[in-house]
């Protein structure tokens, strides 16, 4: 996937690209409007992450651009602003998500993915890892062909890994994607090993191999092997 | 005590007082007077005994007269005369009487006399009282009237003044409307009214400036967070941590998560304060109760909480992220000061919620435990879910009360609260 990185802290900025560029997407960065506009001129993106204040323009300007020019790209908007008018005016303006800052970098992986298979053309709405296959319309899992019953914070939760897989997503990161941080869970994530046992379980008993490794008793990994 | 009740105590006090001075003065002016003028009559008398006596007579006055003279042989006359009050027996009337005599002593018909003369004193102290009534009454009215007029004068003037009073108690810093002059006739009251308007003014300019100053800062404190938060991640997938370096990152994000969740707490005080939640439509308190249990079920399960709920099929209309916001502080709350094995009662009647929780600490201070960053050093919370619960209860008119009893700390809110 090819990924625009449009945000003007250059040490956010160059932790997104180390992240999503691991999984193999190509990532370019634009640190103010100028550069972005350059950058939007010449290339097609998958995605486009926009911080909305940048140094010498707004970045729903960036926004209004991409629609007046039906660009197909996925945008999803980071910003520290998350007043409610300001997301809705986002969100009109043809964004496809809104990331208030600080976020984990798993989660932004996830929500890219989730808005570039949402725009993908052919409508394949599912996600398959070896014997693995995520259905995100009907939200089910299937090990081998076979339906797993999951809840829906247990599916929330694969899914979140499976779009991460490969990468240590630390216990924080996996809470704030199930409960959001409406909740004010910081001093206790232990409650999250529950669930990863159960999905874990759920998966080894319909015969899939099992994937989740604990790392360093800070989180966990879901990888082959 | 009131303005004007205090101004006509002693109003009145100071009236009754010099009243009664003046009017006891003017008593003994009246007395002294009409005494000098009984005087004045005994001499004239004593000059008839004296004409009647060249003559050969002794004097005798009608019997009409209300006047006695009396004569007693004595040794030798020594030319003197006394005056004095006394009481005498009136023949005529049959009673004693308050009268006034003059005493001499005189040759009289050659012989030493003392003659004695008495004028009653019935008839003028009559006329005393009459006087003192005539008087005393109209000023008694006038200052019945004084008074009564003062009354409305004060009340009519001091209107203005108390609807500046109702006003200033309106005036809400937290809400929009600014603070309502009055129109005043009265000049020093102008000038307090001018006053407030200017210090209602400052007040609110500085308060918003306070706040936006705290969104500002609240805001810029994202990004690094962000960076922060991002570097972790990235140190996260590191292939050479050891055991020691995992548990500094555990720190280091709690750390950060808390960091966030203040600066979101702070926004979020700010965001009520702006009354930028109005999204209002008809909730049902029940079902989002409902819902915020199953949402926090793995934090309650975890702890062995039992939760014992009774809940009122109760809707209303109301903000629903400020009700959720509301609900969510309530379950963090009452699972956050817990202890393990506790209990939560949760109960949901047509006017109120109830959340009461088992935990650590006694009875808390109810003046304090809704300020912001009033926290017990265990906590490790922000120490502004409490504050933004006050707040969100103050923007939608509800009342919240904490007590404590039978071991349970108990929030209640109150809808509707007039």
């Amino acid at each position: 996937m090819k990924i625009l990185i449009i945000e003007d802290e250059l040490g956010l900025q160059r932790s997104i690209a180390q992240y999503l560029t691991c999984e193999g997407n190509l990532c370019s960065m634009a640190s103010n409007y100028a550069e972005a506009l350059d950058r939007l001129n010449s290339y097609d993106y998958d995605c486009i992450l926009l911080d909305l204040t940048l140094p010498d323009g707004e970045g729903l300007q960036l926004l209004n651009y991409l629609k007046r020019m039906n660009r197909p790209e996925g945008v999803i908007i980071i910003s520290a602003r998350n007043s409610l008018d300001q997301k809705i005016e986002g969100l009109s303006l043809g964004a496809d998500d809104y990331l208030i800052k600080p976020f984990h970098l798993s989660e932004l992986n996830a929500r890219i993915l989730a808005v570039v298979r949402r725009k993908s053309a052919n409508g394949d709405r599912h996600i398959e890892f070896n014997e693995i296959r995520i259905d995100l319309d009907a939200k089910e899992v299937l090990v081998s062909g076979n339906s797993v019953y999951m809840t829906k914070k247990e599916f929330d939760l694969l899914l979140y890994f499976v779009a991460n897989k490969g990468k240590v997503i630390s216990k924080s990161a996996a809470v704030e994607h199930i409960w959001g941080d409406d909740a004010d869970m910081a001093d206790s994530f232990d409650f999250i090993y529950t669930h990863i046992k159960n999905i874990r379980k759920k998966l080894t008993d319909a015969g899939s191999r099992d994937y989740f490794h604990s790392v360093y008793g800070i989180g966990y990994k879901f990888t082959e092997v | 005590m009131k303005l004007f009740t205090r101004y006509n105590r002693i109003l009145i006090i100071i009236s009754l007082f010099g009243l009664l001075l003046i009017g006891f003065l003017f008593y003994r002016m009246l007395v002294y007077y009409l005494d000098q003028q009984i005087d004045h009559d005994l001499v004239e008398e004593v000059m008839e005994v004296k004409e009647y006596s060249a003559k050969g007579n002794f004097y005798q006055p009608h019997e009409f007269e209300d006047l006695v003279v009396q004569y007693k042989k004595i040794e030798k006359a020594n030319p003197s005369s006394s005056y004095g009050d006394t009481l005498f027996y009136n023949p005529l009337k049959h009673r004693k009487e308050t009268a006034r005599y003059l005493k001499t002593e005189l040759e009289l018909v050659g012989q030493p006399y003392c003659v004695l003369v008495i004028a009653s004193k019935f008839e003028r102290q009559e006329q005393i009282r009459n006087i003192c009534l005539i008087i005393l009454i109209p000023v008694m009215l006038l200052f019945a009237l004084v008074l009564l007029v003062n009354r409305i004068l004060l009340k009519k003037i001091w209107t203005p003044f108390e609807q500046l009073l109702k006003n200033i108690t309106a005036f809400n810093i937290n809400h929009e409307r600014p603070y309502e002059p009055v129109e005043m006739p009265v000049a020093e009251f102008r000038q307090l009214n001018k006053v407030l308007v200017e210090l209602s003014g400052k007040v609110k300019s500085d308060y918003n400036e306070i706040k936006l100053f705290t969104e500002n800062a609240s805001h810029e404190m994202m990004t690094p967070l962000a960076v922060i938060n991002s570097k972790l991640d990235n140190m996260l997938q590191s292939n050479v941590l050891g055991k020691e370096d995992g548990e500094t990152l555990v720190e280091l994000y709690k750390a950060t998560s808390r960091l966030t969740k203040l600066n979101q707490s702070l926004l979020l005080l700010v965001k009520i304060d702006n009354n930028l939640l109005q999204d209002e439509e008809q909730i049902n308190l029940k079902s989002l109760i409902e819902e915020k249990q199953v949402y926090f079920q793995e934090l309650i399960s975890e702890r062995n909480i039992t939760v014992e709920s009774t809940l009122a099929d109760v809707s209303i209309s109301a903000s629903r992220s400020l009700l959720e916001i509301l609900i969510n502080n309530l379950f963090s709350n009452v699972i956050r000061h817990n202890y393990d094995g506790g209990k939560i009662e949760i109960s949901l009647e047509t006017d109120k919620i109830v959340f009461a929780n088992t935990g650590h600490n006694k009875a808390l201070d109810p003046e304090k435990i809704f300020d912001r960053f009033y926290k017990d050093n265990a906590s490790e919370g922000t120490g502004l879910g409490l504050a933004i619960l006050k707040q969100i209860c103050n923007r939608q008119r509800y009342q919240l009360d904490y007590s404590y009893h039978q071991d349970l700390h108990t929030f209640t809110i109150t809808f509707n609260h007039q």
